[in-house]
């Protein structure tokens, strides 16, 4: 009764219908806002506030861009960025690479090493914090032991921001790793043997063949941190307590958050987060074009 | 340097590179828990004590005496299973159209949606949803944090399920078209069971992903929506940082997770390195 291909085109007719309800929780939850922050930022809303709200134009986008911490917020956003691709891009690869060689035991040491990116962050935060503290805290005590006097980590603005570097590595790590991993599994043996055979050693073989066979896969990891990085809120909010020490590790997305709901500045935080949006689209772009070659 | 001898060497690099990664990594989950039935005084004392401590279960009594901890417990449990089942089976449905429909109207529109959805800072959209959940009377709602919870965590679970459907072979659907089933009939029968291991790994991260959420209820949730990360997220607020509790609420969050992932690792593994590329 029914030919072949006529699969796909009841599917079709179904199509509509299956993506149905994941449209209605991008609208409601996700465009539905984005277009009532825009709205919001336009005008001078505050919570409880006695002002009378009313429409004022770009004055909140004119505030922003006059405010020295927004500045500041955007810098740190790009050095905790930074820095955090710089620690962990070649770690997680580097591990990578030992897993593939497939010793005995390398299960074993996937799972532990997948362990610290399934954690809540929260909770890995609070018990880093404790580790980071200065007098008490095991990190400046094994730093003593070997002669080093530890930084008061979170009372100053550069230790600070390595603090919030190192824990999100320690979270970020597993994931690149096991991305890698996976692109390394899909990975044809023969040239590398080939290279091997030609003379060339691990190293030259990792840096002329394998890892130019990986760059997609890399693009794709280094795309989803940068987002990531970007999104950062869980960790800062616990290690530095809402970006301290006073502003100095105070990202975008905390600066949003202690405007909207620590000084109850509806309007400006919306503001804020419309041009954070604004910032996103340009990654949003590179990583499609990264997943088209990815594909490819 | 011969050959063997340059693999011994290597091999003994990698396993010390290993241990090293694999102390680093359980060592502040090994302290968390060592810490959470310590005393204050074993707690706060140098040289730390690593292993020379009488264990102790104040700590957790201290947790569970906490005022309305049994119930943001339950809380976290409630909203994390249904969130879960919600955003598990809106986003198998729409990986299906994903998956098998090359064409369908609202495509494109949908797979910028989704990666906007992952790409732009959930921070954003909380202070309307603040001003819009307090007009329609539903902050500190357990169900409005349901639909949000599900929400963010779509795109993650729709590209996960897109390559466990793409890997069910369409003959197979198309041979029970012919034997004359019925399109749900095939959804149902066909379908269903070869996903289901799919599925299943899909299920377990977005309960990861809802159990860890907290940008989410530290902002929509009062008192009666609240959950354990805001709970133990409460600890930075005391003057006096009170570290054993702490490390017991910590430990009360994160030790399911580790003995889900040992229990897990394969649906874990399979399911990060296929659906983690795009999400």
């Amino acid at each position: 009764m029914k030919a072949r291909g006529s699969i796909e085109k009841s599917v079709a007719r179904l199509a509509e219908g299956l993506v149905a309800p994941a449209w209605v929780l991008i609208l409601l939850i996700f465009a539905l806002p984005i277009l009532g922050a825009a709205w919001l930022s336009f005008r001078n809303e505050t919570l409880g506030g006695f002002v009378p709200p009313k429409f004022i134009g770009t004055d909140n986008y004119a505030a922003a861009f006059a405010d020295p911490r927004f500045w500041e917020s955007i810098r740190t956003t790009i050095w905790l960025t930074v820095l955090g691709l710089v620690v962990q891009m070649p770690i997680g690869i580097a591990l990578a690479l030992i897993l593939e060689r497939n010793l005995r035991g390398t299960r074993l040491f996937r799972t532990i090493l997948i362990i610290p990116m399934l954690l809540t962050p929260v909770a890995v935060g609070l018990m880093w914090r404790f580790m980071f503290d200065v007098d008490l805290g095991v990190i400046n005590w094994a730093l003593s032991l070997i002669g080093v006097d530890g930084p008061n980590w979170l009372g100053a603005r550069w230790p600070a921001i390595w603090a919030v570097v190192i824990v999100d590595s320690w979270q970020s790590i597993p994931f690149i790793m096991l991305i890698v991993l996976a692109g390394l599994a899909g990975l044809p043996k023969g040239p590398q043997e080939a290279a091997t055979i030609d003379g060339a050693n691990a190293f030259q073989v990792f840096c002329y063949v394998t890892l130019p066979a990986l760059g997609p896969v890399i693009l794709v990891t280094l795309m989803i941190r940068i987002i990531d990085s970007l999104k950062m809120f869980d960790l800062i909010f616990i290690i530095t307590t809402r970006g301290g020490p006073g502003t100095a590790t105070q990202t975008l997305g905390m600066l949003i958050y202690n405007t909207g709901f620590g000084f109850f500045q509806t309007s400006r935080a919306s503001a804020l987060g419309i041009l954070m949006v604004l910032m996103v689209l340009p990654v949003y772009w590179l990583w499609r074009r990264a997943a088209h070659r990815g594909q490819g | 340097m011969n050959r063997s001898t340059r693999r011994i060497l290597g091999n003994a690099a990698s396993y010390v590179i290993l241990l090293g990664a694999a102390f680093m990594a359980l060592f502040p989950l090994f302290w968390t828990i060592s810490t959470s039935i310590k005393t204050r005084n074993d707690t706060f004392v140098l040289p730390p004590r690593f292993l020379d401590f009488e264990p102790t279960a104040k700590n957790y009594i201290a947790i569970f005496d906490t005022r309305g901890f049994g119930q943001i417990y339950l809380n976290t449990i409630f909203i994390t299973v249904a969130s879960t089942l919600l955003c598990v089976l809106v986003s198998t449905l729409a990986a299906y159209s994903l998956a098998r429909s090359p064409r369908f109207r609202s495509r494109r529109p949908l797979e910028v949606g989704l990666i906007l959805v992952r790409a732009i800072p959930a921070i954003v959209i909380m202070v309307p949803l603040f001003t819009i959940t307090s007009k329609l009377g539903v902050y500190d709602n357990h169900f409005a944090l349901i639909l949000m919870y599900a929400a963010v965590n779509v795109p993650f679970a729709v590209w996960l399920m897109t390559s466990f459907i793409e890997q069910v072979p369409i003959t197979l659907e198309q041979s029970a078209a012919v034997d004359g089933a019925g399109r749900w009939q095939i959804l149902w029968f066909v379908v269903l069971p070869l996903i289901l291991p799919g599925m299943a790994a899909t299920t377990i991260f977005v309960a990861l992903l809802a159990w860890n959420e907290f940008l989410i209820p530290v902002m929509l949730a009062g008192s009666s929506a609240k959950t354990l990360p805001v709970f133990i997220s409460g600890f930075i607020s005391a003057r006096n940082l009170d570290w054993g509790p702490m490390a017991a609420a910590s430990s009360l969050a994160i030790l399911p997770i580790a003995i889900l992932t040992v229990l897990a690792q394969r649906w874990l593994i399979s399911g990060l390195s296929s659906g983690a590329i795009k999400g």
